[in-house]
């Protein structure tokens, strides 16, 4: 068992994401669900399917009340003794107990009782005086139930009326009546019980003043400790909840397993008994929860996945909830205690409620040489319903506006930038504000980002959107992971072209990556979790999850694996912080009795990193503390506090270490102090490639990226970064320390994490920068052939781009990493960037003498001439069968439809499919760099010839590829008189230029 | 037009021991198919080609005279995957093959006899047939493509063999066939630079039964 207590942080993010929720409910212009009021303060409620009833205990009104499923109306009113604080129906449908809650003060005597109505018999009510009072009643599948009282926890047989002690209840207070005004149910009994779905067991959480969480199994009639005991503050709302077989519950805020572990959390600094609700919906492997994580907040349901914790939806409510929820049999309605009674909450049918949502991607506009005028993009807001919703959209700078401004879902918006508007020489986050008077859900805001860099400043990014808090590298596998926080992710990216390839699942709050020695594993800290994930970095499945909770409810914040142990910076539950040591073998994590020969106490933001060679690991607190870990020894060797204070960028190495500006040696003794002019440091590594660092002034401004010499602590190449870096990580619990920086020496770069996400920095950023020169353009088709109008070209040169990437999405960007190509005056649609080749589409308009140029962050390139042919058909020849390399891209169409290759030859009577570029203008046309549709096809417009051999082939068709951008195939006919042999030669002409490729022609 | 030749001239012949013909067998045997390979060089190195072991099956229609001499005219079915291999490297691809020839037949006891020896020599016309799936890839392809064709080739014929009277209208056989042809290349398509020649021998065995009339 582990004590919990509550911790207050800083959630600025929460502010920034959702900041209608923080207004009054009656600010909500719409709201999820109805409202059915009772006439009293509800304290528990049972759902009768087979009757089509809900039952209300109403604890003031002294009654219980009775709501049809159907209308949604009290139909009938039950008396009952006074104060009702909880009901169960028996499985068997035909008992409803009644806990009746009677702690009276003197003088009024005592007057606890439990009431058996007998459903089957006219509401037939028996009368059972008890001690002590009760707190929560609840039946299990043998129609037995459990009575828990403030002492005891007693078996109730509603057969003869019998009361069975099971066990005693120590630490248990219960509030006496009369209690003062505006309390409710919750605040006084302190109590909930539920039963999972199955009936075989209960968990439940009592006690007005702490918090004592038990299990009961209903088979064995046994009773066990329930993992959460709370040995100072409060822990609400008073709501338990389990999934159906109780392998997952929730306590309040807090989610533990089977095992009692706390494997997902949502902090609450404010803990109010009587605000809130939790349900599982086990079909849809949901949550329905109300959490609210301060006083006063705007109600919302939050919809999370039952896993992960990560944010589905918030939906807006009219009221509050006040405790327990119950979800119909047909998992359609919801409903749950609330300020007025009950709320209905048709959960079921969020697909028909109105709600809006805006793409997750941020809006980037790159002001630079490509792009230094007012530019335009779209953005789509949709109902996920499908439904038409009005909404109002709205900018909050002059530079950004929005058109138009409202308009019903789904509806294209326009966003345009002026970057004139901008001063900033970095990227400017501007949140554009979504608002609907109809739309139930709390709409987030959309993120549009604007950068004006000078020629001068050195990275491309890459937008990614989201909290990301950590990079780690895995040069192994030539991938790189990135820790997004605000849906517990881990983002997998492919180092060689920086696109994501996956996504791994953590639980809430993801603090903290490593790789395990043996480089097989990836382990995941939280925040919010008290647990490490390790997933198997090869099959990318989750291997185990291991408990952190050693000392006393301890959160993983900060890993670091040596060569020794695997080390943890931990935060207990009284916020302080720890070392743990990580037994990957056994699964377990223990807090290390001490520091060698220091305490082992640490602040609640401490980190730790290993160096590079593992040998050592460095440990920095906020206050100052800093603790190296030596794994020769096995051992903490060195402890010092010379600065008062630390923050920044921390980094170690075998012989150095790193905190903010203080380098130090392998003593802890400070050998330099550093520069720091240009601003608070983001990222440190010690590197093969040599000392780097970088820092910023503040998250708008350029950054700065430079060397460090060790031994002199100058710094030198001191360059400008496109953007900033990001100088602190995270939005919950934020950490003073940053960890942003890793190198990709596979492919020459440095990678940080940034405003807009990702900032790729050349390897060489000190490096003379080259203005981009063209050397030869061909086609890309087989890289030899002259351009033609609509193909696909290869831009071959140096300097054409600062990084590699890609673009896979309709219709193609004309700017690419900040690189562009000119052809006149217009840009062209790029498919592919880099150094020294760019992929792109020649328009289909342009034709004869053309001028080209590249521009990207370093320059200009000068023109480069060249002649753009009507038609140049090239086959692709980039086909593979084995080990065979260069295959023209010729199908069997009307036979296997494979690859025609020596081993699978041409016959007489095939039909051949065949792929190529630059056949020219279509009709219809097609817009440049949009994808060809479907319907009708996009036939070439000058008619090709094909002959096998010199026999001329019969075209069935000449057209562009559906979905693809400047691909053609030609369809032929092969008749029976085809010259066979190794190699045929198959030409398709066009215009007067012709291409050859050889291919195995048999009978 | 050869292969239509060579038919005329194999049912001429047939038509010989007829004329004095005093008996006749029509029957059908079933035995195993076993090929020797050859080699398809490409420059220093070399990879075997052959067809892999499967089963055989015979029809023949058999005149014997009145003495030693006779002759039978005969169809041969064979499954039997085309097959290339160096070391562990094996390409296969399916195939079956057909044969029609005339053979001459000795006995060595006369007709009547209850237990005839017999040899035989002759020659006809065998089919190879590339039936497999095609793929893009084919290992071993630097020496020879095992292709989806038809190919005819002149065949040779010689065979002995042993008859038992096992009634008055019915009589058993056991014999073996050795069918040679020269290589079949539009089936084992040597590739650019190799070099495929010689003969494949095709031993079957087999037993077998007619009805004597």
């Amino acid at each position: 068992m582990f004590g919990f207590g509550q911790r207050w942080s800083s959630r600025t993010w929460i502010a920034r994401l959702c900041a209608a929720a923080w207004i009054s409910s009656a600010a909500w212009a719409a709201t999820f669900g109805t409202v059915v009021q009772t006439g009293g303060e509800a304290s528990d409620l049972a759902l009768d399917t087979p009757r089509g009833v809900l039952y209300i205990a109403n604890f003031t009104a002294n009654r219980i009340d009775v709501m049809s499923l159907a209308t949604n109306q009290i139909v009938q009113h039950i008396n009952v003794g006074p104060h009702p604080a909880s009901i169960s129906l028996s499985p068997n449908d035909r008992w409803l107990l009644v806990a009746l809650y009677g702690n009276n003060a003197d003088p009024t005597p005592p007057a606890n009782s439990l009431t058996l109505i007998d459903l089957a018999h006219g509401n037939a009510q028996s009368n059972f005086p008890i001690p002590d009072p009760p707190l929560a009643v609840a039946f299990g599948y043998t129609n037995m139930a459990l009575v828990v009282t403030s002492k005891n926890y007693i078996e109730f047989d509603p057969f003869f009326g019998i009361l069975n002690p099971l066990d005693t209840i120590a630490d248990v207070t219960a509030g006496t009546l009369p209690v003062p005004p505006v309390s409710f149910p919750p605040d006084i009994t302190g109590s909930s019980v539920t039963v999972t779905g199955d009936g075989h067991k209960a968990y439940g959480m009592v006690s007005a003043t702490s918090t004592v969480t038990f299990h009961y199994d209903f088979g064995s009639r046994t009773i066990s400790p329930g993992g959460v005991v709370l040995q100072s503050g409060t822990l609400g709302p008073r709501v338990v909840s389990t999934n159906h077989d109780g392998t997952l519950s929730m306590a309040g805020w807090i989610q533990v397993d089977a095992n009692d572990v706390f494997v997902n959390y949502i902090n609450q600094s404010d803990n109010e008994f009587s605000v809130g609700t939790t349900l599982f919906d086990t079909n849809r492997q949901l949550i329905y929860a109300q959490l609210p994580v301060t006083k006063g907040e705007a109600p919302t349901l939050q919809v999370l996945n039952e896993f992960t914790f990560a944010p589905v939806d918030r939906l807006k409510l009219p009221e509050n909830t006040t405790g327990k929820s119950v979800l119909s049999a047909d998992i359609n309605t919801m409903y749950a205690l609330s300020e007025s009674g009950i709320l209905v909450l048709p959960v079921g049918n969020l697909m028909g409620t109105p709600r809006i949502t805006s793409p997750s991607q941020s809006l980037l506009f790159l002001a630079n040489l490509c792009d230094a005028s007012a530019t335009s993009q779209t953005i789509t807001i949709t109902d996920p319903g499908g439904g038409s919703t009005p909404f109002t959209i709205s900018s909050p700078s002059a530079g950004v506006t929005v058109s138009p401004s409202s308009a019903n879902t789904p509806a294209t918006i326009t966003v345009t930038v002026d970057p004139a508007a901008f001063t900033s020489h970095g990227t400017t986050e501007v949140d554009l504000s979504i608002s609907s008077n109809v739309a139930v859900n709390v709409i987030g805001s959309q993120r549009v980002l604007v950068n004006r860099a000078d020629p001068d400043q050195k990275g491309t990014i890459l937008n990614v959107p989201g909290v990301l808090t950590q990079i780690l590298g895995d040069p192994s596998r030539d991938r790189y992971y990135v820790l997004r926080e605000d849906n517990n992710t881990v983002l997998l990216f492919n180092a060689s072209n920086n696109t994501q390839i996956g996504t791994l699942l953590t639980l809430n709050s993801p603090a903290t990556l490593a790789i395990t020695n043996d480089g097989k594993h990836l382990l995941i800290g939280h925040k919010q979790s008290q647990t490490i994930l390790v997933y198997d970095l090869d099959s990318l499945a989750l291997v185990s999850y291991i408990p952190t909770s050693d000392g006393g409810g301890q959160e993983a914040r900060s890993l670091a694996v040596s060569n020794g142990q695997v080390l943890a910076a931990t935060v207990d539950y009284q916020n302080q912080g720890h070392v743990e040591s990580i037994d990957l073998v056994n699964g377990v994590a223990m807090q290390l009795p001490s520091l060698g020969v220091w305490a082992n106490l640490l602040d609640t933001d401490s980190v730790a990193t290993p160096s590079p060679d593992g040998s050592k690991i460095l440990i920095a607190t906020s206050s100052g503390n800093l603790f190296v870990y030596d794994a020769s020894v096995d051992t903490f060797t060195y402890s010092r506090n010379d600065f008062g204070a630390l923050s920044g960028a921390y980094a170690a190495s075998a012989n150095n270490f790193l905190v903010s500006s203080h380098l130090l040696d392998s003593g802890l003794v400070l050998s330099s102090e550093l520069s720091s002019t240009a601003g608070s440091t983001s990222g440190f590594l010690f590197t093969s490639n040599g000392i780097v660092r970088t820092l910023a002034p503040d998250s708008a401004s350029p950054g700065v990226i430079e060397r460090v010499d060790p031994a002199t602590g100058l710094s030198s190449g001191t360059t400008r970064t496109i953007e900033a870096p990001l100088l602190s990580t995270g939005v919950f619990d934020k950490s003073v320390f940053t960890k942003t920086l890793i190198a990709v020496p596979n492919h020459n770069y440095y990678l940080s994490l940034s405003t807009s996400g990702l900032m790729v920095l050349p390897w060489n950023f000190d490096a003379f920068a080259a203005s981009p020169t063209i050397t030869s353009v061909v086609s890309a088709a087989d890289g030899a052939s002259p351009p033609a109008s609509g193909g696909l070209v290869s831009i071959f040169g140096q300097d054409l781009s600062r990084a590699n990437l890609a673009e896979s999405g309709f219709p193609l960007p004309t700017v690419l990493g900040q690189t562009c190509v000119l052809l006149g005056t217009t840009k062209i649609p790029l498919l592919y960037v880099s150094p020294t080749q760019i992929n792109a589409q020649i328009p289909y308009e342009a034709s004869g003498a053309e001028q080209m140029s590249v521009r990207m962050q370093d320059g200009v390139s000068p023109i480069f001439n060249f002649t753009v042919l009507p038609a140049s058909p090239v086959v692709f020849t980039n086909g593979t069968a084995g080990p065979w390399t260069n295959v023209p891209l010729v199908y069997r169409s009307s036979a296997n439809g494979l690859l025609v290759t020596a081993a699978n030859p041409v016959h007489w009577q095939d039909t051949l499919t065949i792929e190529l570029a630059g056949m020219g203008l279509t009709s219809p046309p097609v817009a440049d760099g949009a994808a060809a549709p479907d319907s009708p096809p996009s036939e070439v417009v000058i008619t090709p010839t094909v002959t096998l051999g010199g026999v001329n082939l019969t075209v069935l068709s000449a057209a562009l590829v559906p979905g693809q951008v400047g691909v053609y195939t030609v369809e032929v006919s092969v008749p029976k008189d085809t010259p066979q042999g190794l190699n045929v030669p198959l030409t398709v002409a066009q215009a007067g230029v012709s291409q050859t490729v050889d291919v195995r022609v048999v009978q | 037009m050869k292969l239509s030749r060579i038919l005329v001239v194999g049912a001429a012949l047939g038509m010989v021991p007829a004329m004095w013909a005093q008996r006749w067998e029509f029957g059908g045997g079933v035995g195993g198919s076993f090929y020797t390979s050859r080699d398809v060089t490409n420059g220093a190195t070399s990879a075997s080609a052959s067809i892999e072991t499967n089963v055989a099956g015979s029809l023949w229609l058999d005149n014997s005279n009145g003495n030693k001499w006779g002759g039978e005219v005969r169809f041969d079915y064979e499954r039997g995957d085309l097959k290339l291999s160096q070391g562990s490297t094996q390409a296969t691809f399916g195939a079956d093959t057909y044969a029609m020839h005339y053979d001459f037949q000795y006995h060595f006891t006369p007709v009547g006899s209850k237990v005839r020896p017999f040899v035989a020599a002759g020659a006809g016309v065998k089919f190879y047939h590339g039936i497999g799936p095609e793929t893009v890839f084919q290992p071993l392809a630097q020496y020879a493509l095992l292709t989806k064709a038809t190919e005819t080739r002149p065949m040779i014929s010689l065979g002995a063999g042993v008859k038992w009277q096992i009634s008055h209208a019915m009589a058993f056989r056991i014999e073996v066939h050795d069918y040679l042809t020269s290589v079949p290349k539009d089936v084992f398509v040597p590739n650019v630079g190799s070099s495929f020649g010689g003969w494949f021998n095709n031993i079957v065995p087999m037993a077998g039964i007619s009805y004597v009339f």
